[in-house]
């Protein structure tokens, strides 16, 4: 029986006219379905032959293809099918292939296997491009097989997804290259079989695996079978040498993760360094520790450091009080329980602490106290000063023999002798009055300073300054003998000269220093109705006096808003005192006041109130005067160097401007004295308040934190709830809070000898966040950016 | 504020802040980290008092009151000290108890930053988010009409030409009388745009240089950086590495001498010198490095005594006309190399962009222009000038290309460009569009910055300081308790992350157009806007 005999034979021409692809297939099922077994195809460039041959149910087919078989030879081939191509084949043999067998003897083209799924596809020769292309391992199925007698062509299993190849390299189209230009971009299952060079596969998808005993037993087993089938047995002994064959698998997921490349810190090492050198880029120009650092830092890798500025600023009440008594310190005494200590401290700064403090201050302190910031009162100085009238007497220094001479008992007299006094200088005081005092004693009304604490503080000042020269008029020759008989001399003799009011009829009125003073004595009777020219605060005292010596209609008159303030001004008030401005007069009549207007204020006394100016005539010529006031330096001494002067005689001031200005004069005299430049001063009068007496800076009260106090005490009940209510300004109030809120516990107190102590943040701890200062209710703790570290 | 301080115009309550900080006394534990870090000092510790009512309606009636002192975060409101919303007090508490939000309408801050009569100065960007780049697609996709490739699989040649390409006859001609051929580069699209040794910090610009060094030398990536205005470390210019670094020369010439000096002992050419007579920032505007940030290492590297500040000129101030400007500082640049350096100018985009290009095209050795849109970011800029000057980079670049295909010599003269490139996170989107508008390469900063060392600024006003030395992140900071924050080694990581995934990117968006081999520089028919007048001025389709 020959071979024509035994197979069906179907051609794919019929009359010298090629069978279109659509007929040889219905040409072929029908074979099938009619029960043909053995078919033979003579082809002529059909398509997908072979392929969907079902029908033959479990029997094997065998279909044999003579001519040329066309693209997609064996496409979707079934299970049991054997397909056998007598010489090459073109596109895409086994496409789709669900399980045939399918031989060529002969060459393949491109897409060999291409999306096979099961089934085998054994070529006698090489193959084109993108052989083995997609295909899959489905788990239900044998893995699809691709046997390749030579070589591949390029892009060879590209999404290779399963299934297993098998190159040869037996007489390959590329020798030198059997698995073609970047094979396996994208597998990600099955195995590849080679034997011979290839030029590199995709690194990141595949990968070189040893192959197994079970791998090598699995080759060798099938390879006799594939041999048979294309009819190369004689090549299984070369063929059957392990060590020649190679196996490439596609890498798993995980192991594609894993980047194949240097690390950086292996490149920074041995590439990026090691050009560079030591320390890279910039290891030549800096050799500053440039390694990382975390986000919060400590030590000098802070960029802010905490400062406990303990008593490095002034709190606004002692820099704003011109006699320069530390008041926060005074309240901090009280706080302590020691509150004679606080009444007793004043009399180092001045000798009036409860006339001055307690009655006759505006206090200035109160006025800038930080609490006002926050609506709260500001801590009651007058309860402290009114409670200083027991304040005891210092005990003295021995006398170091230096004298100064003192012109002028007044505030200012006063304080600048109880101060030299105080330190070991002697100090006369000459003064024209019958007693020491001044306007304090002379002039201010009773109504708003008790005799009692006069008389109290000017015992306690008589203590202290035994010699007191009164009723002594003083001229140029005596100041010259004073000059020369002692070390310095001061004057502080006031502004005492009232000025004149240039109208006709001034003849007719009382300067105010006049008339305060004999209404202290009772003798001035000023009638009904008063008139007093100059609203001032002079004026107002003027005014309560009259309305206490039976004046029932008051007038003060002025040419512009009144000057007055404070308690001068409540209490003129409060006497029925009437305000009018602005006012001209034009002259002083029997009747009492015409003002430019025409208008006639009536007045039984008219007052004059528009100031008073210095008498300088006694004065020595090396004294210079200026716009009527003596011209003095920062140390209130004048144009001849062992002569002082202080008060109303340099400029118009309160009292408590007057004691201060006597306690920096005392200071300096005493510096001069022990032969020293004094210190540089700090300042006078009342524009320089933002520094304290002492050279400090006042505190930005910003720093205070006052929401520790309660804000709704509108009065406090004594000195002992002021001393709470005092956030003491920059001055630590051992309270602990820092300690306590900081978050590392980098901050304590630390016990100095003595009763001193600070707090101190450990560098090593502290990250400068600032909760220290945050919360440090005195404003002590400063943040300050930490030095600069380059 | 105090309660008996008096209000001035500048008086600002939390609410006329642009962002304010919410802070939860619940969560918060007192750790202090936020205030540690907060750049700008915009919270503090405060003191509060909280004041209760106790009641009682039945007599014999013991109502009081009360009050509590607790501690917690303050905001703070003067200007000076407002909150950037940079979120370093949300990244460092351990509770989430505080973070900063977004006012929900336009605040009044911006009417008092000018205090002292110094106009409002920031660093980073335009905060103008959106742009014409965004709206470009890419319609073209060539399925079956070209070739189709594989974006991840198949191999892309992602390199363009930095320098002048003689036209092929001419070419010929020089070969065969042996004559000059400009140098031209053949580089990765994308580089990195000029910013200074100076601006950016030491690890900033060692990450940037280690991860454009690795890029090369390990990924086979040729990417190249600009190094801004402000010189070259020596060890850099002695290195190797010189060849992946474009040197820029500015109008303040600062570091200059240092590079001449190290001429003689170079291993390796730069790969080009840029000329740069403008930045889309602030066009018209020169430089300025405050003298807090010219320390020890800025000074070495810049050549100039530390704690000075560094003006550079608006302009270069030896030039007077265009075609002497360009001419001369191209000669000088060549000239200094052997001819063997490509040089090219780089402008701020202007209107005036098409006459520089045209005193290009006359002159053989210009190697390319730079354009630097309206989006550039900058260091430190007048807001004026960062939010109104300065041309949009599309159109700008769509002129000057269009203008060398009428000359035909689109093919010659390279198109850089740059400012905004990704500003809103479509890095390769925007630059593939853009070369398709006619750039043979874009030139990132901003992006590079977030990318790579996680700068906070985005389009939306948020940090902006670069101009104060305090970068949170250490990014252009000099103050090494800042910049240490920031590690060399995770910049260079970074940076080689986003040039990898801008790569697939990239060919993402190439691939379907069918190439693989060259850029798809002037392919401007792949694209498409659904703007009719955008379409009409960038003359490419317009889809609905």
């Amino acid at each position: 029986m020959t071979d024509q005999q035994r197979y069906h034979l179907i051609c794919g021409r019929e009359d010298d006219i090629r069978l279109e692809s659509r007929v040889l297939e219905e040409r072929l099922q029908d074979a099938v379905a009619r029960g043909s077994r053995r078919i033979e195809v003579e082809a002529w460039g059909q398509h997908g032959i072979g392929g969907r041959l079902w029908r033959a149910g479990d029997d094997p087919l065998h279909i044999r293809v003579t001519g040329h078989s066309g693209q997609r030879l064996g496409a979707m081939g079934f299970p049991g099918t054997r397909i056998e191509n007598m010489g090459p084949a073109s596109d895409d043999v086994g496409w789709l292939n669900a399980g045939a067998e399918i031989i060529v003897h002969g060459h393949g083209s491109n897409g060999v296997a291409n999306a096979m799924a099961q089934g085998k596809v054994c070529v006698a020769g090489s193959i084109g491009a993108r052989g083995m292309t997609m295909t899959k391992h489905n788990p239900r199925f044998a893995p699809p097989e691709l046997w390749v007698l030579g070589s591949v062509g390029d892009y060879f299993g590209e999404f290779m997804a399963g299934g297993v190849a098998v190159i040869c390299g037996i007489e390959a189209q590329t020798p030198g290259n059997i698995l073609g230009y970047r094979p396996l971009v994208g597998m990600v299952g099955g195995k590849v079989f080679f034997r011979g060079p290839h030029g590199g596969y995709s690194k990141s998808d595949a990968k070189l695996m040893p192959i197994s005993d079970a791998d090598w037993q699995w080759l060798v087993e099938n390879l006799w079978e594939y041999l048979e089938a294309i009819g190369r047995t004689e090549l299984y002994d070369e063929l059957a040498e392990r060590e020649r064959w190679q196996l490439i698998t596609a890498r798993t997921p995980q192991d594609k993760v894993i980047r194949k490349t240097r690390s950086i810190s292996e490149f920074r090492q041995s590439v990026w360094n090691r050009e560079l050198g030591a320390g890279g880029l910039v290891g030549d120009l800096t050799d500053m520790d440039m390694s990382p650092i975390p986000l919060i830092t400590t030590g000098e890798l802070r960029r802010f450091v905490p400062v406990w500025e303990n008593r490095m600023y002034a709190p606004p009440c002692e820099a704003s009080c011109p006699t320069g008594i530390p008041v926060h310190e005074r309240w901090r005494l009280v706080r302590e329980g020691r509150v004679d200590e606080a009444v007793d401290m004043a009399l180092a700064y001045t000798p009036f602490p409860a006339a001055i403090c307690g009655y006759l201050c505006p206090n200035l302190c109160m006025q800038s106290c930080t609490r006002n910031s926050a609506s709260m009162p500001s801590v009651d100085i007058t309860q402290l000063g009114r409670a200083s009238i027991d304040a005891k007497a210092p005990e003295l220094p021995p006398i170091t023999g230096k004298k100064a001479a003192v012109v002028g008992g007044g505030p200012a007299g006063i304080s600048v002798a109880w101060q030299l006094r105080q330190a070991g200088h002697e100090a006369v005081v000459f003064d024209m009055s019958e007693q020491l005092g001044g306007k304090m004693r002379h002039l201010i009304p009773e109504s708003r300073i008790p005799k009692e604490v006069l008389d109290a503080e000017f015992e306690r000042i008589r203590s202290v300054l035994p010699h007191v020269n009164l009723q002594q008029e003083m001229t140029k020759d005596e100041i010259e003998q004073l000059k020369a008989d002692y070390d310095f001399v001061v004057i502080a003799a006031g502004a005492r000269k009232p000025r004149i009011l240039p109208v006709p009829g001034v003849e007719r009125t009382v300067a105010a220093n006049d008339f305060l003073a004999r209404a202290k004595r009772g003798r001035i009777e000023p009638g009904r109705t008063v008139v007093i020219i100059g609203a001032g605060n002079v004026g107002c005292d003027a005014a309560v006096e009259a309305d206490r010596l039976g004046a029932e209609n008051i007038t003060l008159i002025d040419v512009q808003e009144p000057a007055s303030f404070g308690r001068e001004r409540e209490h003129a008030e409060a006497a029925g005192a009437k305000f009018r401005w602005p006012c001209y007069t034009r002259e002083i009549t029997e009747e009492g006041v015409v003002l430019e207007s025409g208008e006639v204020l009536p007045a039984d006394t008219v007052v004059v109130s528009i100031g008073d100016v210095p008498d300088t005539e006694f004065l020595l010529d090396s004294v210079q005067i200026e716009n009527g006031f003596v011209k003095v330096n920062a140390h209130y001494q004048t144009t001849d160097p062992k002569i002082f002067a202080i008060g109303d005689i340099v400029r118009p001031g309160l009292l408590t401007d007057a004691i201060g200005a006597g306690r920096k004069a005392a200071a300096a005299m005493g510096e001069i004295a022990g032969g020293r430049r004094p210190a540089s001063a700090t300042g006078m009068g009342p524009e320089l308040n933002s520094v304290s007496d002492a050279g400090l800076q006042m505190i930005d009260t910003s720093r205070v934190s006052l929401e520790y106090f309660d804000p709704r005490i509108s009065a406090f009940s004594g000195v002992e709830q002021c001393g709470a209510s005092c956030a003491s300004c920059g001055t630590c109030r051992d309270c602990g809070i820092c300690e306590a809120i900081c978050p590392r516990g980098a901050i304590s107190r630390k016990q100095l000898p003595g009763a001193d102590y600070e707090y101190v943040a450990d560098p090593d701890l502290c990250i400068g966040c600032g909760f220290c200062a945050g919360a440090c209710p005195c404003g002590v703790w400063a943040m300050r950016e930490n030095d600069p570290l380059n | 504020m105090s309660a008996d301080a008096k209000i001035t115009p500048s008086t600002l309550n939390l609410k006329d802040l642009p962002w304010q900080i919410a802070w939860s006394r619940e969560k918060c534990t007192l750790c202090g980290q936020c205030t540690a870090v907060c750049p700008v000092n915009a919270i503090e510790p405060g003191v509060f008092r909280k004041r209760s009512v106790d009641v009682d309606i039945n007599a014999p009636y013991q109502s009081g009151s009360g009050f509590k002192v607790y501690h917690g975060i303050r905001q703070r409101t003067a200007p000076a000290y407002h909150c950037v919303g940079c979120g370093m007090c949300a990244m460092v508490c351990p509770n989430d108890a505080i973070m900063p939000y977004r006012s929900d309408e336009a605040d009044k801050l911006r009417f008092h930053l000018d205090q002292g009569g110094q106009p409002e100065r920031r660093g980073g960007r335009r905060n103008a988010p959106g742009g014409v780049l965004d709206q470009i697609k890419f319609t073209r996709i060539s399925m079956l009409t070209d070739p189709a490739l594989d974006a991840g699989r198949h191999e892309f040649d992602m390199r363009t030409l930095l320098g002048r390409i003689l036209p092929p006859e001419q070419n010929m001609q020089q070969v065969l009388e042996n004559g000059w051929i400009p140098p031209v580069r053949e580089i990765y699209p994308l580089i990195i745009g000029g910013m200074s040794f100076g601006a950016l910090s030491p690890p900033m610009w060692e990450g940037l240089q280690m991860g454009v060094a690795y890029l090369n030398e390990e990924m086979g990536m040729p990417v190249r950086i600009s190094t801004g205005e402000g010189g070259c470390p020596p060890r850099l210019l002695r290195s190797r590495f010189l060849r992946y670094v474009i040197l820029q020369i500015a109008s303040g010439y600062f570091g200059w001498d240092e590079i001449i000096h190290a001429i003689p002992e170079m291993k390796v050419d730069p790969c080009a010198i840029e000329i740069k007579y403008g930045q889309g920032a602030k066009p018209g505007d020169g430089g300025l490095l405050m003298w807090h940030k010219v320390n020890q290492l800025i000074a070495a590297i810049r050549g100039v005594p530390m704690g000075v500040n560094l003006p550079s000129p608006p302009t270069h101030q030896t030039k007077y006309s265009i075609e002497e400007a360009v001419a001369k500082m191209i000669q000088s640049m060549y000239m200094a190399w052997g001819f063997r350096v490509p040089v090219y100018p780089k402008i701020s985009g202007t209107s005036t962009a098409l006459a520089v290009l045209n005193n290009l095209s006359r002159n053989p050795y210009a190697a390319g222009l730079a354009i630097d849109g309206e989006d550039g970011g900058t260091g430190a800029a007048y807001n004026v000038s960062m939010d109104h000057m300065g041309h949009p980079v599309a159109s700008c670049l769509r002129d000057c290309y269009l203008n060398l295909v009428s000359l035909g010599q689109q093919n010659e003269i390279p198109l850089f460009v740059g400012g905004g490139i990704g500003k809103n996170g479509n890095l390769a989107a925007n630059a593939a569009a853009l070369m398709m508008l006619g750039a043979s390469g874009v030139q990132v900063g901003k992006y590079v910055m977030q990318a790579a060392a996680g700068c906070l600024g985005s389009e939306t006003r948020r940090c902006n300081i670069c101009n104060i030395g305090l970068c949170p992140k250490g990014i252009t900071s000099q103050d090494p308790r800042l910049y240490r924050r920031l590690d060399p080694e995770d910049v260079a990581r970074r940076l080689v992350d986003m040039y990898v995934s801008f790569d697939t990117e990239l060919r993402k968006i190439v691939a379907p157009l069918g190439r693989s081999t060259s850029l798809p520089i002037g392919m401007s028919d792949a694209l498409a806007i659904s703007d009719k007048a955008a379409a009409d001025r960038l003359q490419i389709k317009y889809v609905v």
